[in-house]
């Protein structure tokens, strides 16, 4: 019996001793490397998500109505053509508003950023762009005071937020209201028409996750417009609009990429680089 | 060399056999010609000729590491698991290679909070919920109805259809949708006027199977080959 003790005695700390060589064996190792481990210890989060979709959605409002005014308007009026199925073989034409939206979210999504934008409306042409649910409910809200709306999504584990998108520019107003599939004809300038609905993962940002957010709307922006460029370059029967220094002046002119951009930046750094240095 | 006492001689022996089959069952597998024999299916309807690894790349960090990570992570000591052996294939694996611009549902747009009831009942945030991958079909949803998930609603202006679009809808003819309408809008064709001259039903199915392309051959983009594909990583 003696024996028997000791045996089980010695097999127990043979095992104990396996166990915790085995453990320290695989933490030697360590485990996988976090990925921006060193970015998070080193940078705090110095944004709230709510201020970083606020930001980013100036820049959209921005970016939008100038898209909106200086490219589709004036270049209707100059017999360009703006077309929802602009990227059809058989169409020339450039994209609309809410679809040159659609290419910069696109873009975002391709990209490392996890952010989400999206564009609904209780009215929209398309019925499967209305809105539904909790959105729906906050978009009456908007409509009323056009204050953003900010919610948590628990299915998806995503930081929501809900802009107003206002009827800016005539162009707006007169492409919905004449629209064949329109369900709704009376709009007018200054109306909240939809919102859009951006979504992010993390609930504060860092200094550089900021930039990043902006870079990968910005980025958006400049891919669907050289996608446009890409479009009038491939017309076979219209005319092709001039890309260069002559826009914005009148007649069939559209500016390059960079010229675009830079329109954009001068009309919303300001305001955004305001934001950004108060965080420092 | 080795000295075995001849009361254990068998279990060496059976050992050391079963340690060589097991190395040459390790070596035969792990051959590139010997896929198939991995392989949980035969690949999809042009897949025929990808490699595993197209799809299935090896995890970051050795075994050790992986297995690390996700004890402390059961125990809560890290924010995020980390994938054993090979990671896990997501729909930006097949978007590497099928990402289209003229894309009528991509993936990505069904992540918005208003799909949330459609998405319970049809995951279109995720490529497998109708191509599930090693079945050797183009297609695999068992039902050929999902539509209805988010064009109940439908209402078109000057239909051009003999049976306007709110009829089928109200009738519940979500099958025809297909007839007319790819889902993902890659083809270019001329699309009918008449339900009669609609796809017929029989020639949507073989195409899902695998079978011939009933919205014809005339498409704007198409997705990269294995080549082309490591072309656009290298760039």
């Amino acid at each position: 019996m003696k024996i028997e003790k000791v045996t089980l005695e010695k097999r127990l700390f043979l095992y104990t001793l396996t166990l915790i060589a085995s453990l320290l064996v695989l933490n030697s190792c360590g485990g996988v490397p976090e990925k921006a481990a060193t970015t998070a210890s080193a940078e705090k989060n110095v944004f709230s998500v709510e201020e970083v979709l606020e930001m980013v959605a100036v820049e959209n409002d921005i970016t939008r109505t100038l898209y909106t005014k200086a490219i589709v308007g004036k270049g209707k009026k100059q017999g360009m053509k703006f077309d929802e199925d602009w990227r059809k073989d058989d169409v020339e034409a450039g994209p609309l508003p809410a679809l040159f939206l659609r290419g910069v979210a696109t873009s975002i999504r391709k990209g490392p950023v996890p952010l989400g934008l999206y564009l609904g409306s209780d009215f929209p042409i398309n019925n499967a762009n209305k809105f539904e649910g909790k959105q729906a409910e906050l978009f009456k809200q908007i409509k009323v005071d056009q204050k953003p709306q900010f919610f948590y999504d628990e299915d998806q584990k995503l930081h929501t937020a809900m802009f107003a998108d206002m009827a800016s520019a005539g162009a707006c107003v007169s492409c919905h209201n004449d629209h064949k599939q329109t369900a709704k004809d009376d709009w007018v300038l200054g109306d909240v028409m939809g919102a859009t609905t951006w979504q992010y993962p993390k609930d504060s940002l860092t200094y550089k996750a900021t930039i990043d957010v902006l870079n990968a709307y910005s980025k958006g922006t400049v891919d669907i417009y050289m996608a446009y460029l890409d479009e009038v370059a491939a017309f076979k029967e219209s005319e092709k609009p001039v890309i260069g220094d002559k826009w914005p002046a009148e007649g069939k002119y559209l500016p390059t990429p960079e010229v675009f951009l830079d329109s954009v930046r001068k009309l919303s750094s300001y305001g955004t680089m305001k934001k950004l240095i108060a965080a420092n | 060399m080795f000295k075995v006492s001849p009361l254990r001689k068998r279990q060496v022996i059976g050992g050391s056999i079963g340690l060589v089959i097991g190395i040459l069952i390790f070596v035969f597998l792990s051959l590139d010609s010997s896929e198939e024999y991995v392989s949980l299916g035969p690949m999809n309807t042009g897949h025929e000729d990808i490699s595993c690894v197209a799809c299935h790349a090896d995890a970051d960090g050795n075994l050790s590491q992986q297995l690390q990570t996700n004890l402390s992570y059961m125990v809560g000591a890290r924010t995020e698991s980390a994938d054993f052996g090979t990671k896990d294939v997501v729909a930006n694996n097949c978007l590497e290679c099928h990402d289209r611009p003229n894309d009528r549902h991509p993936t990505y747009s069904f992540t918005e909070p208003r799909f949330k009831e459609a998405v319970k009942n049809i995951d279109a945030t995720n490529c497998i919920t109708c191509h599930a991958e090693h079945h050797g079909e183009r297609v695999t949803i068992p039902k050929i109805n999902y539509c209805y998930n988010c064009h109940q609603d439908l209402e078109v202006e000057d239909d051009p259809l003999d049976v306007s679009h709110e009829k089928l809808a109200e009738l519940e003819e979500w099958n025809t949708c297909i007839q007319c309408h790819d889902f993902h809008g890659n083809h270019t064709y001329e699309v009918p006027h008449k339900l009669k001259d609609t796809i017929p039903m029989k020639a949507i199915k073989a195409y899902f199977k695998g079978g011939e392309d009933p919205f014809g051959t005339n498409k704007k983009y198409y997705g990269l080959s294995e080549p082309e594909w490591i072309k656009t990583l290298k760039k």
